[in-house]
């Protein structure tokens, strides 16, 4: 009884930060996505209009089309990240020359905020004084402008992506690696297994909690992208690079409507956790046994 | 002489309250390991989903939301009792 109450007390400050900081916010927000509010309207009164907001949103194309943007950026930027970073992790556990520079030069972008990243490759991306439009120009004849093509600006978007948030699954299955047991990789090289084998069938089983978690993460981020996406492209051309979080800082900031706003708020929250919870379930949940 | 036997016996007590409670992990017709707020979870996921499906396709058509609201409810109870 006397550790419980030791628990409760040490979590106290956590709690009581993730309630006013975490928990009052979102009950506010869903307050808000019931209401027509527009602060700066003739009638700034916040008006509760049960459910027509989300009336209002599944024929939203603009939101549809977000949506679907944004599933897309996830679905390659994260498997690009867990691939690359699971390459590089594999790397980093042998050792070769100049290994602890490479280290900390590899993990320099995570310590960038990302306006700043935005900002960084929108310069190295913008035509005629930009360094990958002009090399790209003039060693393979491709002549590349994200401010007109969608296709390259979603690319370099995804590409910009994986170059800052790939250091961290490297870091992150790097611990994994590194407390892996060495026991069973032996048995299994007496045993004549190959490396595939291996990876399959030891190695991703053991580090599955902490692929897991790495990739609960990184959805988490990428499912609500602003400021890089916002710095570079702007949500252009036309709407190729629209992902849900630039869709509502458009409707909360330029258009002040705070209300359906918060809606769509909302409904991102409730995507983002339903993926992780389908993720939780297909990946790490006991299954229910038919003797039970 | 201390009686040896006895002895788990008389500490028993003392042990169960350092234990943890257990949390019931139902078998129902979920193919994954259920306490009841994670089958609150899921309807209320179920219930948002179909809401939304709803507003979208069939309250077009002339079928309110309260027969949504209906089925979900049912669909709650069935969940969290059974699942």
């Amino acid at each position: 009884m006397q550790s419980n109450r030791l628990g409760w007390i040490l979590l106290a400050p956590t709690l009581t930060i993730l309630f006013f900081f975490g928990v009052l916010p979102f009950i506010y927000v869903v307050y808000v996505s019931f209401h027509s509010w527009n602060p700066f309207a003739a009638n700034p009164e916040m008006i509760f209009n049960g459910a027509d907001n989300f009336r209002r949103i599944v024929f939203d194309e603009e939101f549809l089309n977000s949506v679907g943007v944004t599933v897309m950026f996830v679905f390659f930027a994260v498997l690009s990240e867990l691939i690359l970073g699971y390459i590089l992790a594999q790397a980093f556990m042998k050792d070769f020359p100049g290994k602890s520079f490479f280290r900390t030069i590899h993990t320099l972008p995570l310590i960038m905020a990302p306006i700043i990243v935005g900002s960084v490759w929108k310069l190295m991306t913008t035509p005629s004084i930009g360094i990958i439009p002009h090399y790209l120009d003039e060693w393979f004849g491709i002549s590349m402008n994200i401010g007109t093509s969608a296709f390259a600006a979603f690319t370099t978007i995804v590409i910009m992506d994986i170059w800052h948030w790939t250091p961290l699954v490297t870091l992150t299955l790097i611990a994994a690696l590194v407390s892996l047991p060495p026991d069973p990789f032996e048995q299994a090289q007496i045993d004549g297994a190959n490396k595939r084998q291996i990876f399959w069938h030891i190695t991703l089983p053991m580090i599955a909690p902490a692929v897991v978690a790495t990739v609960f993460i990184r959805l988490m981020d990428a499912l609500r992208t602003v400021d890089e996406v916002w710095m570079l492209t702007g949500g252009g051309p036309g709407s190729s690079t629209r992902f849900v979080g630039v869709h509502i800082f458009k409707e909360v900031f330029p258009k002040t409507n705070y209300g359906y706003g918060s809606t769509i708020s909302v409904i991102v929250l409730y995507l983002t956790i339903v993926a992780c919870w389908l993720l939780y379930v297909t990946m790490l949940a006991p299954r229910n046994s038919k003797e039970g | 002489m201390t009686n040896l036997h006895e002895e788990p016996l008389t500490s028993a007590h003392l042990e169960e309250a350092d234990t943890p409670e257990y949390v019931a992990q139902k078998h129902g017709f979920l193919p994954i390991e259920t306490n009841w707020f994670d089958r609150l979870f899921i309807s209320v996921v179920i219930w948002v989903a179909l809401s939304l499906f709803w507003f979208r396709f069939l309250e077009p058509v002339g079928m309110s939301i309260w027969i949504s609201n209906v089925i979900a409810f049912a669909l709650t109870v069935f969940i969290v009792t059974k699942g």
